[in-house]
C-alpha cells in the first residue's frame, strides 16, 4: 500500500460509515416514525397509564393521570371476574395446538397437485376474510337450539337429552366460541403452512420415497423438521391470538353463561371503553398483565423449538 | 401636544377599528357540533330539515350534524380529551347519568330557564334527567316498556285464553301457552349487557328497589318471590334459553315474526320489523292496552340532549337542544316514526287520538300520548357499569340455578351497597 492509499483509507471509510449510517437511517425513517407514533409510544404510555389513576371523573375534569404505584395490579388480583377471565384466556391456547395440527395437516394434504386443489385452497381460506358479524349470524344459526348442529346430531342419534342450546350452557358455550376461532383461523395457518411446505426441495421427499419411508414417517421425519420455523411462527401467532380473543366472544355470548367465556381482553375491553364508567389505568394495567402472559409464552415457544432443534441437528 | 393629539387620534382609529371588527365577529355565523345516536340514515330526511329550520331561525348559529353509533360514548370522551368537543350530544338517561356524575356535562337548567323546562316537559321526563338537583338533560323522543300488548291471535286461541290484563295473568298463562302451542307467551327482559331490566320488574309490581337513604334494598321477601316465579318458569322451559344472552326485545321481535313466541310487551316499533319479515302475521296481529305489575305502572326510557362540559358555544348549544325537542319538533318526529314525545303537549295532540285498524298507527295512538309514564323505575346508581354487571351476573346466576334467588338478591344488594358511588 503505498503512502497515498494509506492516508486516504481511514478518511475514506469512515466517510462511507457516516454516509451510509445516514442513508440506512433515511431509509428507516418513514418506518421508525410510524412505529414511533403509533407503536413505540402508545406502549410506553399504556404501560405508564398501567401504574396511574385516570379516567371517569379524572378524565371528565381534564385532569391528568395520578401516579399510583402497583395499586392498579393490587385491585386486579382481588377482582374475582379478572381472574376468571384470565383463566378462561390461558384455557384457550387449548385452539393451539389444535388448530396448528390441523392446519400443517391439511396444508400437507392440499400441497399436492391434484385437479382442484386451488379450489379447496381458496375454500379454506374463505373464513379469514369473512367479517365476523356475518360469521356471528351463521353460527347463530349453527349454535341455536333448532339449529344445525342439533339437527345434525339429532339425525345421528347423539343427543339423548334432546336439543342443546350450544352458546347458552357453561359447559357448551367455551367450545363453541373456540370452535369458531378454531374455523376462523384454520385458512390463516394454512395458507402460511403452503408457503413453508413449498420451500422443500422435492429431491428430499423423492429421496426419502426411494428409500421406502411411508408417508407418515415421511410427515414427521421429513415435513415437520424442515417446517420448524413456519411452525414457531405459526404457534407463536395463535398463541398471542389465543389470548386476545374478543371478537367471537362479544358477538356469540358476551361473556356469559356465568362468564364462562370472559376473557382478559373482554375485561380490558369492558373497563375501557364501556360507558362512562371506563378505567384507563385499570384497563392499560389488565392488559400489561395479558401482555407479560403473552411475553412468557413467546419466550416458552421459542424455547420449545430452539431445544427440539438442538436435539435434531 | 402634538404628541398627545397623535396618539389620541391613534386610540380612537383603533378603537373605532376594534368595534367594527367586533361587530364583525358578532355577525360571523357560530357553527356548533351536533351529535345524534343511530339516527342515519334512516331519519336524515326529518334530521336535515329541523337543522334547517334551527339555522333558518337562527342565521347566527350553523349546525354541523354527526350521527354516531357503536362507538358513540369513546367518540364522545375521546373527542372532549382532544379539545374538539361537540356541543350537543344525544344521549340517553343511563349514559346521561354516567356522562354528569363524570363531570363531562353542564346542567341545562343554568342555560334554559328552569320554569321553561318544566312548562315544555312532563315533570317526570325532566326528573330522569335529574341529577344532584340538577337537570342536565333535554328529554327527546322517548319509548315505554310495556307500552302495547301485541299478540298472535291464533296462538291465543290454540292455548285456550285471551289477552292477559296485567302481569299476574300473564305469569299465570305462560305454562298453558306454551303446553299447548309450543310457542313461548313471551319474552320477559331478564338480562341485559349495559342495564338491570329486570329491576323494573319490581317497580311494576311497587317494590322499592332503594331503602330512604338510597341503599340498595331489592332483597325483601316480596323481592326473592317475584324472582322466584321467573326462575321457575325458566327452569321449567317456558321462557327462551336465549332470553338470558340476547336483548329481549330483539328476540321477542324475532321469535314472534316465525310463530315462536305469542305475544310482544313493548313498544310499536316492533310492528315495523314484524310488517317487513311477516306481512300475513302483522296482518293479524292485534294490539291492546300493555299488562302492568300490581303497581299499575309503565316503565320507559328516553333520549336526552345534553351540553358537554367542554362545548364552548353553550349558549347556541342549548337553544339547538330546546329547538329539537320542543313539542312542535317532537311531533313531527312521532308522525315519522312511533316514538313517544316527552313534551308535555304531546298528550293532547289530535295525532294520537285518530282511531284506525292498521296495528302500527293503534299502537302509535295508544302509547304517544303516554309520555308521562316514561319512567325507568329507578335511579342510576354511581359506577353503574360495575353494579349492573354484577345484577345480571347473579339474575343469570339465579336462573342458572347456580344460587337460589334469595342468594342471587342478597349477594347483589351486599355488593352495591359496598361499591356504589354517590
Amino acid at each position: 500500500m503505498t503512502r497515498a492509499q494509506r492516508s486516504l483509507t481511514p478518511r475514506t471509510r469512515s466517510s462511507f460509515s457516516w454516509r451510509d449510517t445516514l442513508m440506512s437511517y433515511a431509509f428507516l425513517a418513514p418506518a421508525l416514525i410510524l412505529l414511533t407514533l403509533f407503536t413505540f409510544y402508545p406502549l410506553a404510555y399504556g404501560s405508564y397509564l398501567g401504574f396511574t389513576e385516570y379516567g371517569g371523573a379524572r378524565f371528565g375534569q381534564g385532569l391528568p393521570p395520578k401516579w399510583i404505584g402497583i395499586e392498579n395490579f393490587r385491585t386486579l388480583f382481588a377482582d374475582p371476574l379478572f381472574l376468571t377471565s384470565l383463566g378462561n384466556s390461558v384455557k384457550y391456547l387449548v385452539v393451539v395446538p389444535v388448530l396448528q395440527l390441523a392446519s400443517l395437516a391439511v396444508a400437507v394434504l392440499v400441497n399436492k397437485n391434484l385437479p382442484g386443489m386451488t379450489f379447496f385452497r381458496a375454500a379454506y381460506y374463505v373464513p379469514v376474510v369473512t367479517s365476523i358479524s356475518l360469521a356471528a349470524v351463521m353460527w347463530e344459526w349453527v349454535y341455536n337450539k333448532d339449529g344445525t348442529l342439533n339437527w345434525v346430531l339429532g339425525a345421528l342419534h347423539l343427543l339423548p337429552n334432546g336439543a342443546v342450546g350450544w352458546l347458552n350452557g357453561e359447559a357448551t358455550a367455551f367450545w363453541a366460541v373456540m370452535l369458531v376461532t378454531f374455523w376462523r383461523g384454520f385458512g390463516y395457518y394454512m395458507v402460511l403452512y403452503l408457503a413453508g411446505l413449498q420451500g422443500i426441495p422435492e429431491e428430499l421427499e423423492e429421496a426419502a420415497v426411494l428409500d421406502g419411508a411411508s408417508a407418515w414417517q415421511r410427515f414427521w421425519q421429513i415435513t415437520v423438521p424442515m417446517m420448524k420455523p413456519t411452525i414457531l411462527l405459526c404457534s407463536l401467532l395463535s398463541t398471542i391470538a389465543a389470548l386476545r380473543v374478543l371478537e367471537e366472544v362479544l358477538v356469540l355470548t358476551n361473556g356469559g353463561p356465568l362468564n364462562s367465556t370472559y376473557t382478559a381482553l373482554m375485561y380490558v375491553y369492558s373497563k375501557a371503553f364501556q360507558g362512562f364508567n371506563f378505567d384507563y389505568g385499570l384497563a392499560s394495567a389488565a392488559g400489561l398483565v395479558v401482555a407479560v402472559v403473552a411475553l412468557a409464552l413467546s419466550v416458552a415457544n421459542f424455547r420449545l423449538f430452539r431445544e427440539s432443534d438442538g436435539e435434531g441437528t | 401636544m402634538k404628541y398627545a393629539l397623535r396618539l389620541l387620534t391613534l386610540g380612537l382609529a383603533f378603537s373605532a377599528t376594534s368595534g367594527h371588527l367586533s361587530t364583525a365577529a358578532a355577525q360571523q355565523p357560530v357553527e356548533i357540533q351536533f351529535w345524534t345516536w343511530y339516527l342515519s340514515p334512516k331519519f336524515d330526511p326529518y334530521i336535515k330539515t329541523t337543522i334547517a329550520a334551527f339555522e333558518k331561525a337562527n342565521p347566527t348559529i350553523k349546525v354541523k350534524w354527526f350521527d354516531k353509533q357503536a362507538t358513540m360514548v369513546q367518540d364522545f370522551i375521546a373527542s372532549v380529551n382532544m379539545g374538539g368537543a361537540p356541543d350537543v350530544v344525544n344521549l340517553n338517561i343511563d349514559e346521561t347519568a354516567k356522562a354528569a356524575q363524570n363531570g363531562f356535562l353542564r346542567a341545562v337548567d343554568g342555560l334554559t330557564a328552569p320554569a321553561t323546562l318544566k312548562t315544555t316537559f312532563y315533570p317526570q321526563t325532566l326528573r330522569n334527567f335529574t341529577i344532584g338537583g340538577k337537570v342536565y338533560g333535554y328529554p327527546w323522543y322517548g319509548s315505554l316498556n310495556e307500552g302495547v300488548l301485541l299478540y298472535n291471535p291464533d296462538l291465543l286461541k290454540k292455548a285456550g285464553v285471551s289477552a292477559p290484563r296485567n302481569m299476574t295473568e300473564m305469569l299465570n298463562m305462560v305454562k298453558a301457552v306454551k303446553d299447548k302451542t309450543g310457542a313461548y307467551a313471551w319474552v320477559p327482559a331478564l338480562k341485559d349487557p349495559g342495564g338491570a331490566s329486570f329491576l323494573g320488574y319490581f317497580f311494576s309490581d311497587g317494590l322499592p328497589i332503594y331503602n330512604a337513604s338510597g341503599q340498595a334494598a331489592f332483597n325483601s321477601p316480596a323481592h326473592i318471590a317475584l324472582l322466584q316465579r321467573y326462575v321457575d318458569l325458566f327452569k321449567g322451559g317456558y321462557l327462551p334459553e336465549d332470553a338470558l344472552r340476547k336483548e329481549a326485545f330483539q328476540l321477542a321481535t324475532e321469535l314472534y315474526a316465525q310463530n315462536k313466541v305469542a305475544m310482544i310487551v313493548g313498544g310499536p316499533q316492533a310492528l315495523n320489523r314484524i310488517k317487513d319479515s311477516n306481512p300475513s302475521l302483522y296482518a293479524k296481529t292485534v294490539v291492546t292496552t300493555a299488562p302492568l305489575g300490581k303497581a299499575g305502572v309503565q316503565t320507559g326510557t328516553s333520549m336526552g340532549m345534553v351540553i358537554p362540559t367542554a362545548s364552548k358555544h353553550p349558549a347556541e348549544a342549548a337553544k339547538l337542544a330546546a329547538f329539537f325537542t320542543n313539542n312542535v319538533n317532537q311531533m313531527e318526529f312521532a308522525k315519522i316514526v312511533p316514538i313517544v314525545p316527552t313534551t308535555a303537549a304531546a298528550q293532547n295532540d289530535p295525532y294520537f287520538k285518530k282511531v284506525s285498524a292498521d296495528p302500527i298507527a293503534k299502537a302509535t295512538s295508544l302509547v304517544g300520548a303516554s309520555g308521562r309514564f316514561i319512567n325507568p323505575g329507578f335511579k342510576v346508581p354511581g359506577n353503574s357499569d360495575d353494579l349492573y354487571k354484577n345484577f345480571s351476573d347473579n339474575i343469570e346466576a339465579a336462573m342458572l340455578g347456580k344460587k337460589t334467588p334469595a342468594q342471587a338478591l342478597n349477594d347483589t344488594v351486599s355488593y352495591w351497597n359496598t361499591n356504589m358511588k354517590k
